[in-house]
């Protein structure tokens, strides 16, 4: 700054009046006492206004003088800062440069209250910087005096308080928020009140609870007890059934390897469906000729129906009949016992005194003989002869009553060897008689032993007998086969018989021939019948008188 | 010394008995023959009760022809008793009856009969069995000691 331009600035230095009240920040004691002293040192001294000027440069606040229109007459090195503007910027400009919208009666009423010669101190508001940016600041202003005491102009003295500001509204921001926020804790706190009630209550609630579950928890505790039973038990079934888990995988391994056999096998069925339904085709074509034949049938069986009820109706009857035989089967083993024990008397009590009869006409014969003259002797052996004879007849008829009787056991017989036998026998015991036997093959049959000997002896001995009368007999024995049975028979050159009375060759005490003739009982044939009958053959006989007789009898044959 | 007997005919029928014992003495077997007419006797003989009581048991006879059918005692009973007693069990004893159809034969053998004959009705026949009997036993067979 050059000190010519700042002629009349000089000048105004040296009307420079500075207040006493100023708050001047960095100001010394001593600097204000030099500044008091100043005002009554001479004004013209130029060192003191270098001095007084170097003071105003060096502030950090901006001082600024003015004029009373406004105009701007200083601007120090505190006042570029603050503002942006240079001193060559600001000097001579309005102040209401630097003064934001809305603000401009602020310099009006520091107007009027500096013509009224009031000093304004600590002047809160708001100056707009050079870039625009306002800012908070607190202004001191006093009037300027000329030497005759009249205002020509203020002196301004500006501190940068926007930060002070910024604070202080944030503190109030801060304040409101905190007054909210009471507000907010003082309705949470009621809430909270509320809330505690009823948490006290519900902790009654809780311990009523508690009490309960305690008891509950006795039992739990007791269950827990039984399912630890339980569980070792559980634990053993597990050990098991782990066991049948491996037996059952075996089985399952088992049966993968069967299902494959029955996939197999399925494939095997499938290829017989088909067959099958070829087979079905054609059995569907024999069903409807069956249908047609099942008409056919359903007729006949109504006919056999009706015969059915005619047989039932005859079965019935039969049943009856049966009912009847059974009880009269009971009735013929009792009479088989009777007859046996009859038997029995027969033989042994009419035996003993034909015996006596017998036994003493031989005695008086033989102790008599020379006493007796030929008509006694002949009655004695007429008397011995016929008890001789009952003997006999006694006997034959006890065989024919115990054959009957007898149970047959069936074998296999060789005719040949029994028959060939007999022959010798009667060949042996009749020496005297000229016999020719002409054996055949005989069959062997399916009979009873003894009873068939019995037969072969009878009818030998008849043959033997009939044919004694003959220069020679000739017996003829064989058999032949008819489908199931075996034919036999026996041919002698005998008496024979007359065919007229065939049907009394059988019969018990019957004879063809007297006694005179042919001695006999009457019984041999009787029984040779009874015994054939009863092994389910047949017996019959063909004769001529004189010529001889032929007796053929039936057997079966030995089953193969 | 007092004769023993050697036969024991037990018979009821007199007429069988004569003719037995008849036959037996043709053979001169009848001498030392004795004729009990029922069991009861037979037993009281045989073991030396009643009226034979001190006879001596031990002299057995060389044999016993012995009917079954008899009034009190029957044959099977004195059998029976003959062969229960040890010293009486080694007799020989021939069972003589009329008929073949006593349902008694089997018995008698069980009972250890030596012999059953059926007498015949013919005297000759009848004599030469009771002879032929009288030999074997008298004679021919060994007796026990």
């Amino acid at each position: 700054m050059e000190r010519k331009e700042s002629g009349e600035k000089l000048k105004f230095a040296d009307n420079l009046f500075i207040n006493d009240s100023t708050d001047v920040q960095k100001g010394e004691p001593s600097l204000n006492r030099l500044l008091l002293s100043g005002i009554a040192v001479q004004r013209n001294d130029k060192e003191y206004i270098q001095y007084l000027a170097n003071l105003v440069e060096s502030s950090d606040d901006a001082i600024i003088s003015k004029s009373l229109e406004g105009i701007i007459k200083s601007w120090n090195k505190g006042s570029e800062k603050m503002f942006g503007y240079t001193a060559e910027q600001a000097i001579g400009r309005h102040i209401s440069m630097i003064i934001p919208k809305g603000y401009s009666h602020d310099e009006k009423d520091i107007i009027n209250k500096i013509n009224n010669d009031e000093t304004i101190a600590h002047f809160e508001t708001v100056r707009v910087k050079k870039n625009g940016e306002q800012l908070y600041v607190s202004l001191s202003i006093s009037p300027i005096k000329d030497q005759a005491g009249n205002i020509i102009g203020t002196s301004k003295i500006a501190r940068d308080i926007t930060s002070l500001k910024k604070s202080e509204n944030e503190l109030i921001i801060a304040n409101n928020e905190l007054a909210f926020q009471n507000g907010e804790k003082e309705k949470r706190a009621a809430e909270l009140f509320v809330a505690n009630k009823e948490l006290v209550f519900q902790n009654g609630e809780k311990e009523n609870r508690a009490a309960e579950l305690i008891v509950a928890n006795n039992e739990l505790a007791f269950q827990n007890g039984e399912k630890e039973k339980r569980a070792a038990e559980l634990i053993l079934a597990n050990i098991e059934l782990v066991f049948q888990s491996e037996e059952k995988e075996k089985r399952a391994a088992e049966l993968i390897v069967a299902n494959n056999e029955l996939a197999f096998k399925n494939e095997e069925k499938e290829k017989r469906a088909a067959e099958l339904i070829v087979a079905n085709k054609e059995l569907v074509f024999e069903n409807r000729e069956k249908e047609k034949r099942a008409t056919e049938l359903i007729i006949a069986c109504n006919e056999l129906a009706f015969q059915n009820r005619e047989n039932e109706k005859q079965k019935a009857e039969l049943i009856k009949i049966n009912g009847e035989l059974k009880i009269s089967g009971e009735q013929v083993k009792e009479i088989n016992q009777e007859l046996e024990s009859f038997s029995y008397s027969v033989s042994h009590d009419l035996r003993a005194p034909i015996r006596a009869i017998h036994g003493y006409s031989r005695m008086l014969k033989e102790n008599f003989e020379t006493q007796l003259d030929p008509e006694a002797n002949r009655l004695m052996n007429k008397i011995m002869n016929n008890a001789k004879k009952m003997g006999q007849l006694i006997d034959d008829l006890l065989n024919f009553s115990r054959i009957g009787r007898k149970e047959l056991v069936k074998v296999s017989v060789n005719m040949d060897s029994m028959v060939a036998n007999l022959c010798y026998e009667f060949k042996n015991e009749k020496g005297d008689q000229n016999i020719e036997f002409h054996i055949g093959e005989l069959m062997a049959a399916e009979a009873d032993n003894t009873t068939i000997r019995h037969v072969w002896l009878n009818l030998i001995s008849n043959a033997i007998k009939y044919s004694g009368l003959k220069e020679k007999s000739v017996i003829k024995i064989g058999s032949e086969i008819n489908g199931q049975e075996i034919v036999y028979y026996i041919k002698d050159n005998g008496a024979g018989f007359d065919m007229r009375y065939a049907d009394k060759l059988f019969g018990v005490f019957q004879r063809l021939h007297s006694d005179e003739e042919f001695e006999g009982t009457g019984v041999g044939l009787a029984l040779v019948q009874r015994i054939i009958t009863k092994h389910g053959g047949r017996i019959w006989a063909e004769a001529v008188v004189d010529e001889g007789a032929t007796f053929y009898f039936t057997l079966k044959t030995i089953p193969s | 010394m007092k004769e023993e007997v050697q036969i024991l005919l037990i018979e009821d029928n007199s007429s069988d008995a004569e003719m037995t014992i008849n036959a037996l003495k043709q053979n001169g077997l009848a001498n030392r023959l004795l004729h009990l007419k029922d069991g009861a006797a037979g037993i009281d003989y045989i073991f030396g009760e009643g009226k034979y009581a001190g006879r001596q048991v031990e002299d057995t006879p060389k044999v016993i022809l012995l009917d079954l059918k008899m009034p009190k005692v029957n044959g099977l009973e004195v059998l029976k008793k003959i062969r229960a007693d040890e010293r009486t069990k080694r007799i020989p004893v021939v069972i003589l009856t009329s008929s073949k159809e006593d349902p008694d034969i089997l018995k008698c053998y069980d009972l250890g009969a030596n012999s059953y004959v059926v007498k015949p009705v013919e005297f000759d026949e009848f004599r030469k069995i009771v002879s032929e009997l009288g030999l074997y036993w008298m004679i021919v067979n060994q007796q026990a000691l």
